[in-house]
């Protein structure tokens, strides 16, 4: 009679064990309402990074724009701008490359291959006047 | 009456149902222990509209100010509903801006402009709130080119003079580009340099310095200076590579003293005071303001 108990027992522990994992894990996860914006998804880091240089273009508030991006919480914020910038470059990603690039170089991270989409035009030299 | 032990045995060797649902049940309440609270889900790939209050507000801020340079409505309107779904975006927008404002966020020109990109998203969509109104954007300034007069008088240069301009003494540029290197966060910092210095050319100074544990500079790391009890500015690192990587300046008003902190700090930030220092240059006695260069190291776990 106790073997018997114990025996159906267990079976429906593991079975009990199998149906919540399921739901805990797969069904019903858990879902978090106050996350922070550095565990977005990388293309929701991404669209905000671009939104940031976005408003980079307008008001030219490098300070600003850090400090926008600093909840990303980014090892090296500098080497992601580049490296984001170069990635859009290389995807043709047209919209976000231009606001991009001016983030990247105002930061002093302007590389060879973003140097066509500067908007910023170079200063032509003005030659000295002569006697 | 005996019972024929015959008639016991099937239900001796079937299941018990009362046993087995109770298992189930027992099973069911343990896997959701350890599946929502023990071990739960990893927290990644999260959609704006888990954000806390906080970071939604930094998300909408992001919008407006691209709002600002795209004017692309339906893309803003497509945004703003990824952080409140079938709800009204607009006065979500509306709400920051009074926030900020009601929480005494609006200090800087930057924090201003925040402000007119979140109205300028939300007012024509018919929201309204506490901040309607509070900062216009002014009204554009046309400037009247002078008018160049007929006759130009050619004015003679002057000529040079005899006195030799007395040399200033300048710090020694730092020559050649140093390289960041990735440095984790983890570890903060501590302070290992602090020194006053007297310069007439770059006078009330505070330069900071950041380098990771490899002594290699760290660019992007945000310093915070308070003065007077609640004023604050903050800048970053690496803004002026050719000085150095991890380098960074704020200039000081004279007779205020300031607290220079950076994120992780160890210990107790210290304070610096913008006195008069007096220096000799060419055997005549200068008058300055001092400065001070302030090195943070990271620390070693």
């Amino acid at each position: 009679m106790t073997k018997r108990y114990i025996g159906s027992l267990l079976v429906g522990v593991l079975v009990g064990i199998a149906i919540g994992v399921y739901i805990g894990w797969e069904q019903f996860p858990v879902e978090y309402t106050n996350s922070s914006i550095a565990a977005l998804a990388p293309r929701y880091q991404e669209e905000y990074t671009v939104m940031v240089a976005e408003g980079y273009q307008v008001d030219r508030d490098v300070n600003g724009a850090l400090t926008r991006l600093q909840p990303l919480g980014k090892a090296n914020v500098f080497d992601y701008i580049q490296d984001l910038t170069e990635r859009y470059i290389s995807q043709s990603n047209v919209p976000a490359i231009s606001p991009m690039v001016a983030l990247a170089e105002a930061v002093g991270r302007r590389t060879p291959i973003m140097e066509v989409y500067r908007t910023t035009p170079v200063p032509t030299p003005v030659p000295f006047p002569t006697q | 009456m005996i019972m024929n032990p015959d008639d016991r045995q099937p239900a001796e060797r079937g299941l018990s149902w009362w046993a087995l649902l109770l298992g189930v049940a027992f099973g069911i309440a343990v896997a959701l222990v350890y599946t929502w609270e023990i071990d739960p889900v990893i927290e990644r790939n999260t959609a704006p509209w888990q954000l806390s209050a906080a970071d939604r507000e930094d998300y909408v801020i992001a919008v407006a100010l691209s709002y600002t340079a795209n004017q692309d409505l339906a893309l803003a309107f497509d945004r703003l509903r990824a952080l409140r779904p079938d709800q009204d975006v607009w006065s979500l927008v509306a709400d920051v801006a009074c926030n900020r404002i009601k929480t005494g966020q609006v200090v800087t020109n930057s924090d201003i402009r925040v402000i007119r990109a979140l109205e300028g998203l939300y007012r024509p969509q018919g929201a309204s709130g506490c901040a309607d109104g509070q900062y216009p954007t002014p009204a554009p300034v046309t400037l009247s080119a002078p008018v160049p007069s007929a006759t130009p008088s050619p004015t003679l240069p002057p000529p040079l003079t005899k006195t030799p301009t007395p040399p200033v003494p300048t710090d020694i540029p730092q020559t050649g580009e140093i390289i960041p290197t990735r440095t984790p966060p983890s570890g903060g910092y501590v302070l290992s340099r602090l020194e006053s210095f007297c310069n007439p050319a770059a006078e009330g100074m505070i330069e900071v310095r950041v380098y990771d544990r490899l002594g290699q500079g760290v660019p992007g790391v945000q310093v915070s200076v308070t003065w007077s009890g609640n004023e604050r500015d903050s800048f970053f690192t690496g803004l002026k590579p050719e000085r150095e990587a991890g380098y960074a300046d704020f200039r000081m008003t004279e007779g205020r003293t300031y607290t220079v902190m950076v994120p992780g700090l160890t210990g107790d930030p210290r304070s610096v005071e913008a006195v008069p220092c007096e220096v000799t240059v060419d055997g005549e006695r200068v008058t300055a303001l001092t400065s001070y260069r302030i090195n943070f190291t990271q620390r070693s776990n």
